[in-house]
């Protein structure tokens, strides 16, 4: 690879100031299966990003360490879906990436990309080679839903799973806490823009008028905006129950601060996993986070017994605390290599469409128990954890950056 | 909440962003004023500005959440860290000027605008490099005073933007109306020709004029920090902006233009995000006020370019 | 003779350079068209390199940028507008094909939609128990109907905006491409809001889809590239590529010369919406997914990066730039990374193996937008080439001419007028004020056909804003001016000149930066017809008139004899003083001027100079040429006018043979005040 790059750049006469390096004749025993890891390592979720990724790469290791395939030697092939300017994941990019993925014929599944609107760009493209991806956290419903078949199933079977719920249980099932667990009668609800934060709140919002919850208004929000007192004015003068908002950091932590400002600090306040994030508590910090409460869209594993060991192993090499999606992003990649190994088992090619079909018919056990997908490629077991940060002074040990510990687990939330 | 209430709480909003546009469009108001360039730069500026302000305040031990300051201990810590935020901003223009924009000074052209673009992508990168995409907590060292007003809010800060806004501007206006180096870039400012054969040095009106509007930016950076309480490398682009718009606004190249330009984008922006009800629907709101505010831009400049209170015309063929 | 000698080898050493650069050019595209198979090549002779599916990605990409940085050379380089909202075009063009292939966007069916099913424009989908529309738009249709509606939206957007100037310009069109993927965001009826349109069909061929091959991505780009390579390189050598750069140059000098500056800006602007709107297209089929963000100011930066560092308003230049910053982006800096972190491997050090230079890319493009417009502001391939000073021969390929112009071409080259009787141009009451100065009152002058007046008045009494309103640079208070006939007044400075008003300016107004020829041939630009699709297309017509316009401009340039021929191709501002005013007159002549107006044609002249253009004039004014004439010089007006016409605080003082206005009183005292006046009748 490398070779041929300096060759193209001699050509374009910019070697020449760089100098070569020589070809490498690196023949390894092993074939070579890329896995690639696609996450928003630019911009304000990159704390999270550098969380699952380092979660996809610990699972690659092991299975390397480990030789859990023979003959087959993992790479994790990283990219970043993230750009300066855009301050977060960058559509454009992420289909950009998801061509260099399909480009490469040594990957043979992706993990990731964190958020749905990545996903959105990627998918399709994906689907025309067949690769089948797993996301930790893209939880927007839309992608998995039969209807949309024709966008994201372009070439037929789907190649879109998740190990975690969507936004179709989280928004709702949180929306049935705040009207069952904390009664509340009125709500307002935001949203920033964004393919996911329009999406969990519309969810959310749905699920609230069934339930009785009378919404006073909703507003969308530009992410990049300095200043939302003119809106939260409104929310103040209509004075509701409840405040939702569906959006993730970049906009949340102004939201945060600006509604501790602004709004009674009584309100009860509530958005999806987009606001579990370290940058909540730095950015934003308490007072203001305090009694936010926020949704997993999957179960809380990261304090459970059977973790422990992965707990350890992971601050021990990466000096950061792994949270929910650190393990539903380990669990995806585990999933990737059980179906290497499968497709070899049965003695079949190594090809992206056989490792697909093995994705699809997957039950494999993970740290959040076995992971199993549906027809449409969602995972079987749907569960909603809720949180509610809290600011526990006496908890030394809890940094403030570490939002899974910030963040207190409340329990399971109520399916409808 | 009463809808007095709402509208008088919009307008202290509004009049909280103005001082900020404010500060920042006299900026691009005297370097235009003089050098009839639009500078980018200025934009990121701002940005560096808060975060000079924000590690002012860490080294005097404000920490966020912690403890607010009172009394002397305040108004000390406060005034040193806008002294230092000015300075460093004022220099940071002036390296600007004297770097990348001088060896441009008589090339014909957008050369030197463009320029100002690439530096204004060069302190965006590398703010972004060395402190990180994530929002920063911006330490407020003021207790959180309020009054109320009916049923809206001022608090503390609002009045503190208020004081040294009003403070700022009014010693520059005295600087531009009385001094005599004020008086040398009004002379630049009509025919910088004319100007250094009265002997004025055009150099050093020049680098006044990006010291005094880089440390206003500078201040408009730090108060956004004490305002919002948060910072990040993202900032400078839309308050930027805006702030072009109200020097377009208010004529630009000139300073009380750009001080009522600026409050009336403030005011403007407060109200288009509210938004309002008529005909049983909810019109504008938070979504709209970029495209009303840059609407504003784009009508001014092709049916007013003189803008509210016009040029001081320096007539440059 | 030696003229053509000396041309000649001048032509042939041109020729033996394009042929050079023809034939690099042709090796490049030839490996541009084998680059996916190079790998082949690369492995057939024994070597262990592939070009992957990955690189010729990147390369389509690469293409991208190219032709949107062509489009953006258009208006910034060419036309010299500079489109910070470029990328809004890009967005428009993208959404025109991402609506109508989308699954985001589908109407409800009805009977109506049967018709544009048949031709194949749409589909019948089942939904949630609904039947709806599905748009299927062909990618090839796509293409031309994107680059129509965003050249129509230039058009609206450029209307009442292009008459801003240059930085309030930049400034709008920032506004502008702030605006559009806004209300993109906030229409999600149309656009499916901030989500975005995720599934646009990829495009096909003959039945095949494109999916994610990237080989025909790769190949239509490179076809739309070289494409849009052909239409800039044609535009730019015809009579509207030559009007842009005048209306770039200098907007007064391109209107004075009749150049319809708002049409042309309009054109540049609609021509390089048009190239965005392709690419738009192109993006969207590839990347298979539009949102709202995507187009934001950002890409509008990199774009005028690319251009600039690729040189403005050189195609190649910045077809150069859009790469070499494409290939900086997708490999130099992922390979430069690779290489810092196997270094830090070896000198096991941990830092060098964190450091990722691939986010610091838009670093980079700043500072190599600082770079180049500080050390290098032509860029890589500038638009014009520096000239070697003229050797002795080449200066003096023609013997010196001394005297009047030779009558016999001259005559050949201008139409000439007969005499006739009667008035050519008759200026009756005309006032100017500019606030409270009234530069003009109630000024009246006659010129007859065939004759010389001159006008002659102190500094500041009204000379040239009587020049600046005839030709239409100044609006009248009150007056008429009747030129051949008709009214004048009000019509446009480009107008005018078509009517055969043709002038020089007192300060000069020359296009600095283009070559005397070109110079020249926009004087010819109201007498020529090709328009955008002609000098497109190239028909024979259309170049039969591009000949004739060179030759015209060549001979017209060779009636100075050695003073402009050895230096058509030496840009305007590296010129003398003197031959800078003789390149003026000659622009002015190739306007086929019914009258000329010359302000103060000889300031600057030493004597012989003087008297040499003083003896052109006289064979121009011979050959029935009508001339009004500013000059301070007395000799020189006695010399040339019939009639002197003295103006002084923007009043007639008198009017008459020169030898009468010599001895008129008032004219003294206005030039010389009372004193001298009285000191001269004295002595």
């Amino acid at each position: 690879m490398l070779s041929r790059r300096s060759t193209l750049l001699a050509a374009s006469a910019i070697a020449a100031v760089v100098g070569f390096s020589l070809p490498q004749a690196a023949h390894a025993a092993d074939q070579v299966v890329k896995i690639g890891i696609d996450a928003s390592l630019t911009g304000g979720d990159a704390n999270e990003a550098e969380l699952v990724k380092n979660g996809a790469l610990m699972a690659i290791e092991e299975a390397n360490a480990a030789h859990v395939v023979k003959g087959v030697k993992f790479e994790g092939y990283v990219l970043d879906d993230g750009t300066a300017t855009a301050g977060q994941y960058d559509p454009a990019q992420a289909a950009i990436n998801a061509r260099k993925f399909v480009a490469d014929k040594a990957v043979l599944g992706e993990v990731g990309p964190q958020m749905s609107g990545a996903a959105k760009a990627m998918i399709p493209i994906a689907s025309w080679a067949n690769l089948a991806m797993i996301t930790e956290s893209a939880t927007n419903p839309a992608m998995t839903d039969p209807q949309n078949a024709a966008q994201y199933r372009p070439n037929g079977k789907p190649v879109f799973f998740r190990t975690v719920a969507t936004d179709a249980y989280q928004g709702p099932n949180l929306a049935n806490y705040f009207a069952d667990t904390l009664k509340v009668k009125t709500l307002y609800v935001l949203d920033d823009s964004g393919a996911y934060g329009e999406g969990i709140a519309d969810a959310f919002q749905a699920q609230a008028a069934k339930k009785g919850i009378t919404l006073l208004g909703r507003d969308k929000l530009d992410p990049k905006a300095a200043d939302y007192s003119a809106v939260l004015t409104k929310i103040k003068e209509l004075n509701p129950d409840a405040l939702f908002f569906g959006g993730v950091l970049q906009a949340g932590v102004k939201v945060v601060k600006q509604v501790y400002d602004i709004l009674p600090h009584t309100m009860i306040k509530g958005g999806g996993d987009g606001l579990v994030g370290g940058e909540i508590f730095t950015a934003a910090g308490y007072p203001a986070a305090e009694g936010w409460y926020a949704t997993q869209a999957s179960p809380h594993v990261s304090d459970a017994a059977n973790t422990k060991d992965f707990v350890a192993k992971y601050k021990a090499k990466f000096k950061m605390s792994p949270d929910d999606y650190t393990i539903t992003a380990y669990d995806g990649t585990l999933v990737l290599i059980d179906s290497v190994k499968r497709v070899k088992e049965a003695g079949k090619p190594l090809t992206r469409e056989n490792v697909r079909d093995m994705v699809a018919t997957a039950k494999v056990p993970t740290l959040q128990g076995t992971v199993a997908f549906d027809e449409n490629g969602d995972i079987q077991d749907k569960v909603i954890s809720i949180f509610q940060a809290h600011d526990d002074k006496a908890d030394t040990a809890c940094k403030l950056e570490d939002a899974s510990c910030q963040f207190k687990y409340i329990g399971v939330a109520p399916q409808s | 909440m009463t809808a007095v209430d709402v509208y008088l709480q919009q307008a202290i909003n509004g009049l909280s962003l103005g001082a900020m546009y404010s500060l920042l469009a006299l900026g691009f108001t005297l370097v235009y004023g003089i050098l009839e360039l639009i500078n980018f730069s200025h934009f990121n500026v701002f940005m560096v500005g808060s975060f000079i302000g924000l590690g002012m305040l860490e080294l005097f031990g404000v920490m966020p959440n912690g403890a607010a300051l009172t009394g002397f201990a305040l108004v000390g810590v406060l005034l040193a860290t806008f002294a230092v935020t000015m300075l460093g901003s004022g220099v940071l223009g002036v390296l600007i000027e004297r770097v990348a924009l001088r060896p441009l000074r008589n090339i014909r052209g957008p050369a030197s605008m463009i320029t100002t673009i690439g530096v204004s992508y060069v302190l965006f990168n590398v703010i972004l490099l060395s402190v990180g995409a994530d929002a920063k907590n911006f330490p407020s060292p003021l207790p959180s005073v309020s009054f109320a007003i009916g049923g809206a809010v001022l608090r503390l800060r609002e009045i503190l933007i208020w004081v040294i806004s009003l403070g700022l501007m009014g010693g520059l206006t005295y600087f531009v109306q009385f001094t005599k180096m004020g008086k040398a870039m009004r002379a630049t400012a009509q025919d910088p020709e004319a100007a250094r054969m009265m002997g004025v040095e055009v150099d050093r009106v020049i680098i006044t004029a990006f010291f005094l509007g880089s440390a206003l930016a500078g201040a408009g950076g730090l108060m956004f920090g004490l305002y919002y309480n948060i910072t990040s490398y993202v900032i400078g682009f839309q308050a930027g902006l805006r702030a072009f718009t109200a020097a377009v606004l208010g004529g630009i190249g000139n300073v009380p233009g750009a001080m009522l330009g600026g409050i009336i984008i403030g005011l403007i922006e407060a109200f288009a995000s509210y938004g309002f009800t008529a005909f049983g629907e909810h019109w504008l709101g938070a979504k709209w006020a970029d495209v009303i505010v840059f609407s504003i831009l784009v009508l001014v400049l092709v049916f007013k370019p003189a803008g509210l209170l016009g040029r001081l015309a320096p007539n440059k063929s | 003779m030696a003229v053509a000698n000396v041309i000649g080898a001048q032509s042939s050493a041109d020729q033996k350079a394009a042929r050079q650069n023809g034939a690099i050019i042709a090796l490049i595209g030839l490996l541009m068209l084998a680059f996916p198979f190079l790998g082949l090549a690369f492995q057939g002779l024994g070597f262990d390199w592939d070009i992957g599916d990955d690189d010729v990605d990147s390369m389509s990409l690469a293409l991208g940028f190219v032709t949107l940085a062509l489009g953006l050379n258009i208006v910034v380089g060419f036309a010299g507008l500079l489109d910070l909202g470029y990328a809004a075009f890009f967005a428009i063009g993208a959404y025109t094909y991402g609506v109508f292939t989308a699954y985001q966007i589908m109407p409800a069916w009805s009977s109506a939609w049967d018709i544009v099913a048949a031709v194949g424009l749409a589909e019948k989908v089942h939904r949630d128990g609904m039947d709806l529309v599905h748009f299927t738009l062909s990618f090839w249709l796509a293409l031309p109907i994107a680059a129509g509606l965003t050249a129509v939206c230039g058009v609206v957007f450029g209307f009442p905006t292009l008459r801003l100037r240059g930085d309030y310009l930049a400034i709008v069109t920032l506004g502008f491409g702030e605006i559009v993927p806004i209300v993109f965001r906030n229409t999600p009826a149309v656009t499916n809001g901030a989500a975005g349109l995720n599934g646009v069909m990829a495009p096909q061929f003959f039945g095949h889809s494109f999916q994610v091959n990237p080989k025909p991505y790769y190949y239509v780009g490179l076809a739309l590239v070289f494409l849009l390579i052909v239409i800039s390189i044609r535009l730019r050598d015809s009579r509207i590529g030559r009007s842009w750069m005048a209306v770039r140059e200098d907007e007064t000098a391109a209107g004075a010369m009749g150049v319809d500056h708002v049409k042309s800006k309009l054109l540049a602007f609609a021509i390089g919406a048009a190239f965005a709107g392709m690419t738009g297209v192109f993006y969207v089929a590839k990347l298979q997914t539009a949102t709202p963000d995507m187009f934001g100011f950002p890409v509008s930066v990199m774009i005028l990066v690319m251009v600039v560092f690729g040189g403005m308003g050189s195609v190649w230049g910045v077809v150069a730039g859009a790469m070499a910053l494409s290939m900086l982006q997708s490999w130099f800096l992922p390979s430069l990374t690779g290489w810092i972190h196997r270094g830090g491997e070896a000198v096991g050090n941990d830092w060098l193996q964190q450091v990722d230079l691939a986010r610091s890319t838009e670093l980079i493009f700043g500072l190599i937008l600082v770079l180049t417009m500080l050390y290098r502001r032509d860029g890589l391939i500038p638009a014009t080439r520096k000239q070697a000073a003229l050797s002795f021969d080449a200066q003096n390929v023609q013997g010196v001419r001394r005297g009047g112009f030779d009558t016999v071409a001259a005559a050949k080259i201008l139409a000439t007028m007969p005499k006739r009787g009667g008035n050519l141009l008759e200026v009756r009451g005309v006032t100017v004020k500019f606030g409270g100065l009234t530069a003009l009152n109630a000024v009246d002058i006659t010129v007859p056909s065939g004759g010389v007046v001159a006008v002659i008045g102190p500094n500041g009494s009204g000379k040239s804003t009587l020049f600046n309103v005839i030709t239409g640079l100044v609006p009248a208070d009150s007056g008429s001016i009747k030129f051949d006939g008709g009214e004048i007044l009000g019509l446009k400075p480009h107008e005018i000149l078509e009517r055969g008003i043709a002038r020089t300016f007192q300060n000069i107004r020359l296009f600095a930066n283009l070559p005397v020829l070109t110079n020249v041939l926009i004087g010819q630009h109201a007498r020529l017809r090709t328009g955008v699709f002609g000098a497109i297309l190239r028909m024979p017509g259309t170049a039969a008139e591009e000949k004739g316009a060179l030759q015209r401009a060549i001979d017209i340039a060779a009636l100075f004899g050695n003073r402009l021929t050895p230096r058509l191709n030496q840009t305007a501002s590296a010129l003398s003083y003197a031959n800078r005013r003789r390149v003026e007159i000659a622009r002015a002549l190739a306007t086929q001027p019914k009258i000329l107006l010359l302000d103060e044609p000889t300031a600057g002249m030493n004597p012989a100079e003087t008297l040499e253009l003083a003896e052109q004039i006289k064979s121009l004014h011979g050959l029935g040429l009508t001339i009004l004439i500013i000059e301070h010089k007395l000799d020189v007006v006695t010399q040339l006018a019939d009639t002197v016409v003295v103006l002084d605080h923007g009043e007639k003082l008198t009017e008459g043979k020169p030898a009468e206005v010599r001895r008129n009183d008032d004219v003294l005292r206005a030039y010389l005040g009372r004193a001298a006046t009285e000191a001269a009748r004295a002595s």
